[in-house]
């Protein structure tokens, strides 16, 4: 292992910890300015995390090992698979790093923990939101790993770093079809980061009960770490999206200057994604949940169109 | 003749013999004693099985070739036996999940009805072993179908252990078709290869008619598809698993049905020079058996059956990934095949370790309630800790999360194909896409099919009153699994450094890499928040919508669970509604009683399995009628069959 990657590894790591939160509370700020309200600061996020870590946990009764190790689990997944894209720095990687499959089912390993918590306690919410989003997880992966394919075939290589490399020498995009494919990443990062139409992250309602109804009975640090968990999971996905479609701005070599560049670009691509989302957000209503599978039958088609574009061109 | 056989062939031998001793011991045994028997034939059981592991190891490490031929019979057939890498990795498949299987039998036997029963089932055990063994280290054809007749009869005797019961009856008299059924093509295809080259030999055929080759082909595949579970010659698993005792289970969803994707493999690779079409077929066969194999699972909610469709699914990986070596080979790719061909043996030996795990562990469940329905269930994981965690690991292995090892061999069937979509011609790149997002649909359903497993069997409260006075089985019923839980970690962890060892550097991940960064990660999390957080800790009831405590009946049930993905994929299950209505009047004006139900509809069985049933048995009536009983029918039958004779001999040359 070289240093190179060693210090990948660690910035890596250190600026998806330190910006993710922001990404998170920018969504929340567009969405406020779009309903002419001021909306939180933008580093709220930052203080809700702190907050609750000051907070006492409450286990129920009924509650096991599972809702223990969840938080470190998911937090733990979430952490190793943002070392598979690289957000500021790209470097050769060993040993698997980047593995684009690996990477699919690192996020699917924090799913699984997350929806068995949501079980442990015996509440009817948790049990709710386990068995929406696992249906929901479960309906868009063919969607999922059709984009991801596409990148591999675009890209022939399996390794995101690589893709970002490639993507970075070219300066532009390496094919038109990336612009589409661009499209259905951003679907993906809607559904998985459940945001509306498929989930709303900020109710706790019933209806909307997907991703917060798993975390329901989840508090104090715990929940601090499944909160965290989920913006790391936003900020992964932002960083995927942006640095492949705009590789502009992306440190291919060590420098000082290299990597403050590279922040700013991050921020200001992140910003501008995190912006489109808000819009996106507060241009649509939730979707019924029985009215899903259209919609990704939708994502599924025009990735497939995708697909038959780019082999017969 | 291999330069080792001076050590391989006596630990063959030792192996045969201890197997056979484990047949015939518990036979003799009278009385009181019989106890002592059961757990001596169990521990032949475990020595054998030691020292085929040995045998493989050594096959596999060395690319020694074992060979000898027991008797020749007249005709070219002949008992003989050839142990290559191939036969050994199968093998070590037997061997890894039949010293498990007997330690946890050694236990669970104590809780099964009937003494002289019970040492029916260790002669039986043993038996189905030895079949099993000797099916793959057969060395040609003829010997290959005697051992295959042998592991299908031993392996219904097992099923009909609890005999006094309707289900396990009708389960057996389904099984013993089925697999008969399989025997007849396996056969069929045998005695073709046998028209077409006149001997019984494994070794391929040059020369031979095409026809006749495809016909072999068809015919091997078929019978082997059946013995396998492949969709739609499925059915006999969601019937024979739930009936037979849970050990037996394993073996047979852990074992046999890898002993059929051997035989595939073993003529496919051996005898024949397979097809592109042939692929496609393979291929088409297993993402169909995967996909609707997950699908039917999904609503299963007997623990074992659902375990029984699991392994429909990943019978489907497995034919999937034998499906792509073949079309990669057909097209002249052969890194491509070999990775393929490397996940589907892969996941042959990781679905063995996982699938034996959960049939091992949810037959712990049922013997602590006294259910297989897993809505009685519930709140197990804090009365049955080791258990449930041996459980955990072979659920999330199954949901291929890593880094356990059903992870290990997805990734490798998905690579194959990730990397061959760039290099494969137009056509063929838009069908594996397609087979690709269905490998994937059937990959992250089993995930939601176990969180269901693992969450309505194991977490929350207890629904029922045996759930709730449950406690953990004896330790020899936690030492079989756990000796496997421990298989499904070390094979999954150090997949890659095995790989590396057996000769094959591939561009998977390393997961020994990816396992210490996430423990680190973890550890670190840990300490952080250990060191910065409040440490403050309350144990509080779950807030039950203004119910003044918790109760089972308001909990999430597994049919929930599972509900969005039934309704989603309802236009598959295909439900009826049966309504039965009575009225006062004759005009059906005024109404008295009457009931509704939604059920499903089994469509394979209403609509492939009933129907030829029933064409059989029309058949059998009509052919029922000549058989009148009167002596004069009869004579004239003979009349008549005499005078046709006459007239054949006459005009033929």
């Amino acid at each position: 292992m070289n240093i190179d990657l060693i210090l990948y590894c660690v910035i890596n790591t250190l600026v998806v910890l330190a910006i993710s939160p922001l990404f998170v509370s920018l969504v929340k700020k567009v969405k406020a300015w779009t309903q002419g309200r001021r909306g939180p600061s933008l580093f709220q996020t930052y203080a809700t995390i702190r907050k609750l870590l000051s907070k006492e946990v409450i286990y129920s009764p009924a509650s096991s090992w599972v809702t223990r190790i969840c938080p470190y689990l998911s937090m733990a997944s979430l952490i190793v698979a943002s070392l598979f894209v690289p957000l500021v720095f790209v470097t050769g990687t060993v040993g698997g790093i980047g593995n684009i499959i690996l990477f699919l089912y690192l996020l699917a390993l924090s799913r699984f923990i997350m929806a068995l918590a949501g079980l442990d306690a015996g509440s009817p919410f948790g049990g709710m939101g386990s068995s929406r989003e696992m249906s929901i997880s479960a309906i868009i992966e063919p969607t999922m790993i059709i984009v991801f394919a596409t990148l591999a075939f675009v890209y022939r290589t399996l390794n995101i770093p690589d893709m970002v490399s490639i993507a970075a020498a070219q300066g532009t995009m390496a094919v038109p079809t990336l612009i589409l494919v661009a499209i259905s990443l951003f679907i993906l990062l809607i559904v998985e980061t459940s945001r509306i139409p498929v989930d709303n992250p900020e109710t706790h309602l019933e209806l909307t009960m997907i991703h917060e109804g798993m975390v329901l009975e989840q508090s104090g640090r715990n929940l601090a770490l499944m909160e965290y968990a989920a913006a790391i999971k936003l900020a992964v996905l932002t960083g995927l999206l942006v640095n492949l479609v705009v590789p502009l701005g992306i440190a291919t070599t060590l420098s000082v200057t290299g990597l403050a560049v590279a922040v700013i670009a991050l921020v200001v691509k992140g910003s501008a994604l995190a912006g489109v989302i808000g819009l996106f957000e507060s241009s649509m209503a939730k979707k019924r949940f029985f009215q899903l599978p259209s919609l990704f039958a939708m994502a599924f088609f025009f990735s497939t169109l995708v697909i038959i574009i780019e082999v017969f061109s | 003749m291999g330069p080792l056989d001076s050590m391989t062939l006596p630990l063959f031998t030792a192996a045969v013999l201890a197997l056979l001793a484990g047949t015939v011991l518990p036979l003799l045994a009278l009385g009181e004693h019989r106890r002592y028997f059961h757990t001596l034939s169990l521990g032949c059981t475990v020595i054998a099985a030691a020292v085929l592991g040995i045998l493989s190891a050594i096959i596999l490490v060395t690319g020694d070739f074992l060979h000898f031929t027991l008797f020749t019979l007249g005709n070219g057939a002949s008992f003989s036996c050839a142990i290559d890498k191939l036969s050994a990795f199968f093998l070590l498949i037997i061997s890894a999940v039949s010293v498990p299987v007997a330690i946890y039998f050694s236990g669970y036997i104590g809780s099964m009805e009937g003494t002289s029963r019970r040492s029916l089932v260790c002669s039986f055990t043993n038996l189905f072993i030895l079949a099993m063994v000797l099916v793959v280290s057969s060395g040609d054809t003829f010997m290959f179908f005697f051992c295959w007749e042998l592991m299908a009869a031993s392996s219904f005797f097992l099923v009909v252990y609890d005999y006094t019961r309707e289900s396990t009856r009708n389960a057996g008299i389904i099984y013993f078709f089925m697999t008969q059924l399989s025997s007849l093509f396996v056969l069929l295809g045998i005695v073709i290869l046998f028209c077409a080259t006149g001997s019984f030999a494994m070794a391929p055929l040059p020369g031979a008619p095409a026809l006749l080759v495809t016909a072999a082909f068809l015919c091997l595949f078929t019978g082997f598809s059946i013995k396998a579970g492949v969709i739609p010659f499925h059915k006999w698993l969601p019937y024979a698993h739930p009936a037979s005792p849970s050990p037996v289970s394993a073996l047979m969803s852990g074992v046999m049905v890898k002993i059929a994707v051997y035989g595939l493999l073993r003529f496919l690779v051996t005898v024949f020079t397979p097809e592109l079409w042939w692929g496609f077929l393979i291929f088409a066969a297993g993402l169909g058996s995967a996909v609707l194999g997950i699908i039917y699972a999904l609503k299963e909610h007997d623990i074992k059956g659902m375990l029984a469709y699991s392994s429909i699914e990943n019978i489907g990986i497995i034919f999937t990934g034998v499906g792509l070596f073949v079309i990669f080979t057909a097209t002249g790719l052969p890194l491509l095949a070999t990775i393929a061909l490397l996940g589907a043996l892969f996941h042959s030996l990781n679905h063995a370790l996982a699938k034996s795990l959960l049939f091992l562990t949810s037959g712990s469940v049922v013997h602590a309630t006294h259910t297989r329905e897993i809505e009685q269930m519930g709140g197990l994981i804090n009365r049955m800790p080791y258990t449930s965690a041996f459980f955990f690991i072979g659920a999330a292995s199954l949901a291929a999360l890593p880094p356990l090892n059903g992870f290990a061999s997805e990734v490798l069937i998905l690579t194959a194909f990730f990397t061959s979509i760039p290099v494969v011609d137009p056509l063929l790149k838009i069908l594996l896409f397609f087979g690709l997002a269905l490998f994937a649909l059937a990959s992250t359903l089993s995930a939601v099919c176990f969180v269901k497993a693992f969450g309505s069997v194991f977490l929350a409260l207890p629904r029922s009153q045996a759930s709730e006075k449950a406690s953990e089985v004896p330790a020899t019923m936690l030492a079989g699994p756990a000796i496997l839980a421990a298989a499904c970690v070390i094979t999954g962890v150090f997949a890659y450094q095995i790989l590396i060892f057996a000769g094959y550097v591939l561009p998977i991940p390393d997961m020994f890499l990816i396992s210490l960064l996430l423990l680190g990660v973890m550890a670190l999390v840990y300490i952080l928040i250990h060191y910065t957080a409040s440490r403050s800790t309350r144990t509080g009831e779950t807030w039950g919508c203004g119910l003044d405590a918790p109760r089972p009946s308001a909990e999430y049930t597994g049919h929930g669970l599972s509900e969005p993905v039934e309704i989603i994929f309802s236009p598959i299950y295909r439900t009826r509604i049966v309504q039965t209505r009575q009225f006062f009047d004759q005009k059906h004006c005024i109404y008295r009683e009457g009931t509704g139900e939604i059920r499903l509809m089994k469509v394979f069985e209403e609509y492939l399995y009933l129907p030829v049933a029933r064409a059989g048995l029309k058949l059998a009536g009509f052919i029922s009628r000549f058989q009148n009983n009167c002596l004069d029918t009869y004579l004239l039958y003979v009349f008549l069959a005499v005078i046709a004779l006459i007239l054949f001999l006459g005009w033929s040359p």
